[in-house]
């Protein structure tokens, strides 16, 4: 479908968000409120000697103090419960907290920050991914082993979570290759960024707490505030105002139960608004640093005959929901290829930097960087064309991915056609111009999820649903479906969402699900209604209810239009009795089964509603600074039918420019103390609306049986995943090979055409 | 705590031995404030409102740029533009349209960063800082002005009121060009400007050049006499080399201090070359970083 024909949606959200009358939640005020502040380790790696508050605690105007001692003495996180919400008896990142103060206003809450007393003895920091996994390397977590994982995580010293997957005979796959490609990629950390600074304000009445926070999951974050500070569901409602962004960095549970714990202890309202610098700093949701060796054996035709992989993950001090990184990293790595021997291991490292979690298609942009890199470098050795081989080796239907999964019909090589088709490969070009190819795949995520639908008397229909919108447009798309199944319109629905009391469980705004899952929901909600509207309907018409349609705003009867009545009508007759109230969930798609050796299994080889992708991206390079400009962009995404192709194409924009960043500027600089030496906008560099190229999309709609509405997949995720790798290709071609560190910054751009030139 | 809005030099002159620091556009001191760089002075003297220190005209022995001259004034003025070009390629590449609209040539000069778009422009067209103090009002060259990273001599009751810049000669162009990793709120990583005169064949009769980013302050490249006589390719090759040999940069999160030597001497081949090609006639669009494709252009 072409952007002319799509569905035009004015996103229920936009003209508030862009007039400015909308709501974030640093913009809530409640009267008696007071201002939190933490103290933070501000070390790496140390053994706690000292905390003393009473300076803080005798500070007029302060009213709260809380450290470890003040919250239940427990540990969490999903699968790996290794995170405490203050810091215990030792420090393992430098933005860990010690104690939260909440005070009259922020200076003195500041003040009181600034006179407790932290005293420590520094342990040595943890930092480097390969020294951390050596024998005698310092232990991050000392008494890992009884931290009670669940499932089938695999633990090692200094590993959170490892996994292999293993298929055929690895070795007997590169004896019988003619060729053996072997590669090294280390990608360095970086943010997910969102513009606004996260926020929360608690306040409680009675035994009761709600929370207004600036999160993705608000399920996720009740859950957090439920387990830490011991509280049943019923009593913690977590209400979430516009989200100003999160690209994954707002998943997960935060600083909800430090806030609620302030405002109980003060018996006041307590709002935190953090500081750019914080945001940086704080939150356990960064890109994990990676290293990546890629081993691959083809034969002289261009046929892989074994793919072996070594994978790195730097997770950071506590592992978030990072437990199952290694096998997704495992299957990026192996990536969309048919090769009968694989065999991947893969590790979620401790160190002592700052948490890694779930951003934007988490592993994925480093693994397929490595991976796609790797792709070209083999073609380069073997005399082959880099897409040529694309051509050859990639997973297409009927054919088995790197965990033996069978496909059905899949996008991959129309994809990579379509996108080639639309750049400038293959013509002639100047001398410092390249386009780069790189193909990406990406799952989608069945979950649970609710929604209720309801008509009110005035025909108003509301949709009261567990989704989370994070701005991608997801959950404004609902009121399209719910108005399909209704005869109504889009406008004629009122999104009530982000409000964990109101609305049944939804994941939130995490794995590209909201449309997949929650779309279900709504329709099946939907169709409860129609069928309500159908029986009022057949009554007032005369006929049977299977055959009254719904449609343009009436119901009328199956071949009798003139027979009709308007829905407005039809609503006002069942609010005086049997009202339009209609609930939806339905069955998650399953995921499917695989029959490759995965241990430390966490569920994400076998992937349900695969995405596929290709990028084309058209680089200059300024051979003399090693400054490379984007220049274009010719994308094409299988994510199953579109429905919303305005937001469709909206996220493959973002998520290319996001992966530029990625690609080109965004990286984390660690000191040798393991501290952030760049967490700041001005020395961590975003790219700007003046850096962004022209992008070209097209979406190869192939209907999946076993995903979302319509056979939609999920789609925000995967347009992160090939960019970096296809710019990365585009560079390697210009400066003779390729640039084996992200971000490629000018300067190791440089140093790397210096090299090989002289 | 004060707040005072000056209405004549006068006044602000008198809130500055106060005490006052002066506010112009704000964008070094808030957002310095934010960065937690150096919290916002208790006292403060807008001056803002001195028309007067906006205006572009002639002066003495030259022209005058008021100090309240906007970098979204300077990227466009006609006059600027045709005889100050490379302070209008500087102007242009500052922050944001935001920032250029607000920020002031007098706050970038006063700011004193050796990373300042606008110091390596003037500094090659020698312009002279005008300021205003308690006794009167002083001249003061640039290179006497800056003492080093975010300082300047002169004195905490002096405010600046305007830049002269002496007349162009006949046959003469300039550029500025820096080495940028994005193209909008971007700080130099270095840069360089040059400004030449040729001569009637075409080679170059006299050339100055200064960088930024790659010393304490914005500094101007000794030995530029060797560029005289010289052609185009020549005369940017020899000032690549000038320029590397003379930076003195630091290693930070921006680049290494190998990089930059090398890079400045890149910049500084473009600005010579770019200037030479105005002075001949060429027109290059400003800012040259978007015309010629450097940087990340």
């Amino acid at each position: 479908m072409s952007l002319n024909e799509a569905p035009k949606f004015v996103r229920a959200d936009g003209p508030d968000k862009v007039t400015g009358s909308g709501r974030y939640t640093a913009d809530m005020n409640m009267t008696g409120q007071l201002v939190a502040k933490f103290r933070y380790a501000d070390v790496a790696h140390a053994r706690v000697t000292k905390i003393d508050v009473s300076a803080a605690k005798a500070t007029p105007g302060v009213l709260a103090v809380l450290t470890a001692a003040d919250v239940p003495d427990l540990r969490y996180s999903p699968v790996v419960p290794d995170r405490t919400l203050f810091v215990k008896d030792v420090v393992r990142f430098e933005g860990e907290i010690v104690a939260a103060v909440a005070a009259v206003n922020a200076a003195t809450a500041q003040a009181a920050v600034d006179s407790i007393v932290f005293e420590y003895d520094g342990l040595p920091v943890v930092t480097d991914l390969e020294a951390a996994l050596a024998d005698g390397s310092p232990i991050v977590h000392e008494g890992w082993e009884s931290y009670g994982v669940s499932g089938d995580t695999v633990q090692r010293p200094n590993v959170a979570s490892f996994s292999s997957i293993e298929k055929g005979d690895i070795r007997a796959g590169l004896a019988a290759a003619d060729h053996v490609i072997t590669s090294r990629y280390v990608a360095d950390a970086s943010h997910a960024l969102p513009i606004e600074p996260r926020a929360v304000l608690a306040q409680w009445e009675g035994n009761k707490v709600t929370i207004w926070t600036s999160t993705q999951v608000p399920f996720d974050a009740r859950n957090g505030v439920c387990e830490t500070l011991q509280m049943p569901s019923s009593r913690v409602r977590i209400i979430v105002p516009h989200l100003g962004g999160g690209f994954g960095g707002k998943c997960g549970f935060h600083f909800e139960a430090h806030i609620a714990a302030l405002a109980r202890a003060s018996k006041r309202p307590v709002k935190l608004v953090f500081s750019r610098r914080e945001e940086f700093l704080a939150p356990d949701r960064r890109r994990e640093g990676m290293i990546v060796d890629i081993t691959t054996g083809v034969t002289n035709d261009g046929t892989i005959t074994a793919r072996e992989g070594w994978i790195a993950i730097d997770n950071g001090a506590y592992t978030a929901d990072a437990a199952f990184f290694p096998q997704l990293a495992a299957m990026h790595v192996a990536g969309p290829y048919v090769s009968p021997n694989v065999f991947v291991e893969s590790s979620l490292v401790y160190t002592n930097h700052q948490p890694s979690g779930s951003v934007r298609a988490p592993t994925a942009p480093q693994a397929c960087w490595a991976l796609e890199s790797h792709t070209d470098e083999i073609a380069r050795t073997i005399g082959m064309d880099p897409v040529d081989f694309r051509r050859k080796n990639t997973v297409d239907e009927g054919l088995e991915g790197p965990a033996a999964q069978v496909y059905g019909e899949i996008g991959l090589r129309r994809c990579l056609e379509t996108a080639v088709a639309n750049s400038a490969y293959g013509s002639q070009l100047p001398e410092n111009e390249a386009v780069g190819v790189a193909v990406g795949w990406w799952p989608s995520f069945p979950g649970p999820s609710g929604a209720y639908i309801k008509v009110d008397a005035d025909g108003s229909g509301q949709i009261i649903t567990g989704a989370q919108e994070c701005g991608t447009g997801s959950v404004m798309t609902l009121r399209y479906l719910a108005a399909e199944e209704l005869g109504m319109e889009p406008e004629d629905f009122e999104l009530v969402y982000q409000d964990t009391s109101a609305a049944p469980y939804d994941t939130g705004a995490t794995g590209s699900q909201t449309l997949l899952n929650n779309g279900r929901a709504v329709i099946e909600g939907a169709r409860e209604v129609a069928a309500q509207l159908r029986d009022v309907a057949a009554d007032q018409l005369e006929a049977a209810a299977g055959d009254i349609v719904l449609a343009d705003g009436f119901a009328h009867v199956s071949g009798s239009p003139d027979r009709n009545v308007s829905i407005v009508e039809l609503a006002g007759i069942a609010a005086e009795g049997e009202m339009l109230i209609g609930k939806g969930s339905g069955t998650p798609p399953d995921y499917p089964t695989v029959s490759a050796t995965c241990v430390g299994d966490q569920g994400v080889a076998g992937w349900a509603g695969p995405q596929f992708s290709c990028h084309a991206v058209r680089v200059r390079l300024d051979r003399d600074t090693g400054v490379v400009r984007v220049l274009e962009i010719s994308a094409a995404h299988d994510s199953g039918t579109i429905i919303n192709p305005i937001a469709a194409h909206g996220q493959v924009e973002g998520g290319i420019t996001m992966g530029i960043g990625q690609a080109l500027s965004e990286g984390t600089v660690y000191g040798d103390d393991a501290k952030q030496r760049n967490a700041g906008l001005l020395e961590y560099k975003l790219q700007t609306a003046a850096d962004a190229p022209l992008v070209t999309t097209e979406f190869i709609e192939i209907p999946d049986p076993n995903a979302g509405p319509r056979g939609a997949k999920g789609l925000a995720e995967a347009p992160n995943v090939p960019t970096a790798a296809a710019i990365a290709n585009a560079v390697a071609q210009l400066i003779g090979e390729p640039v084996r560190q992200l971000p490629m910054t000018p300067e190791r751009v440089w140093a790397v055409s210096e090299g090989s030139s002289s | 705590m004060s707040f005072t809005i000056a209405a004549t030099v006068e006044e602000a002159v008198e809130a500055m031995a106060n005490g006052a620091r002066p506010i112009a556009g704000g964008t070094d001191l808030v957002v310095g404030a934010r960065h937690g760089k150096s919290a916002l002075p208790d006292d403060l003297v807008a001056i803002d409102r001195l028309a007067e220190l906006a205006e572009i005209g002639p002066g003495p022995g030259g022209h005058r740029v008021g100090a309240l001259v906007t970098h979204a004034q300077l990227m466009i003025d006609p006059f600027i533009v045709e005889n100050y070009t490379a302070l209008a390629d500087a102007a242009a590449l500052v922050g944001s349209p935001s920032t250029r609209n607000v920020g002031t040539l007098g706050g970038n000069v006063m700011n004193a960063s050796p990373a300042m778009d606008t110091g390596a422009p003037l500094l090659v067209f020698g312009a002279t800082a005008r300021v205003a103090g308690p006794g009167g009002e002083r001249t003061v060259p640039l290179d006497e002005l800056w003492t080093g990273p975010g300082t300047t001599s002169a004195a905490a009751n002096e405010l600046l009121i305007a830049l002269n810049l002496p007349m162009p000669s006949d046959r003469c162009g300039s550029a500025y060009v820096r080495l940028e990793y994005r193209r909008a709120m971007e700080i130099a990583v270095v840069g360089a400007a040059a400004g030449v005169t040729l001569a009637e064949d075409g080679t170059v009769a006299s050339a100055s050049v200064a960088l930024s980013a790659v010393a304490p302050t914005i500094v101007a490249v000794a030995g530029t006499d060797a560029l005289n006589g010289l052609a185009l390719a020549d005369a940017a090759a020899t000032a690549a080399e000038l320029a590397s040999d003379q930076a003195s940069p630091i290693s930070d999160l921006r680049a290494s201090d190998s990089y930059r030597r090398h890079c400045v001497g890149v910049m500084a081949k473009r600005a010579v070359d770019a200037a030479c090609r105005r002075a001949a006639g060429e027109s290059i669009s400003v800012p040259v970083n978007r015309a010629l494709g450097i940087g990340a252009a």
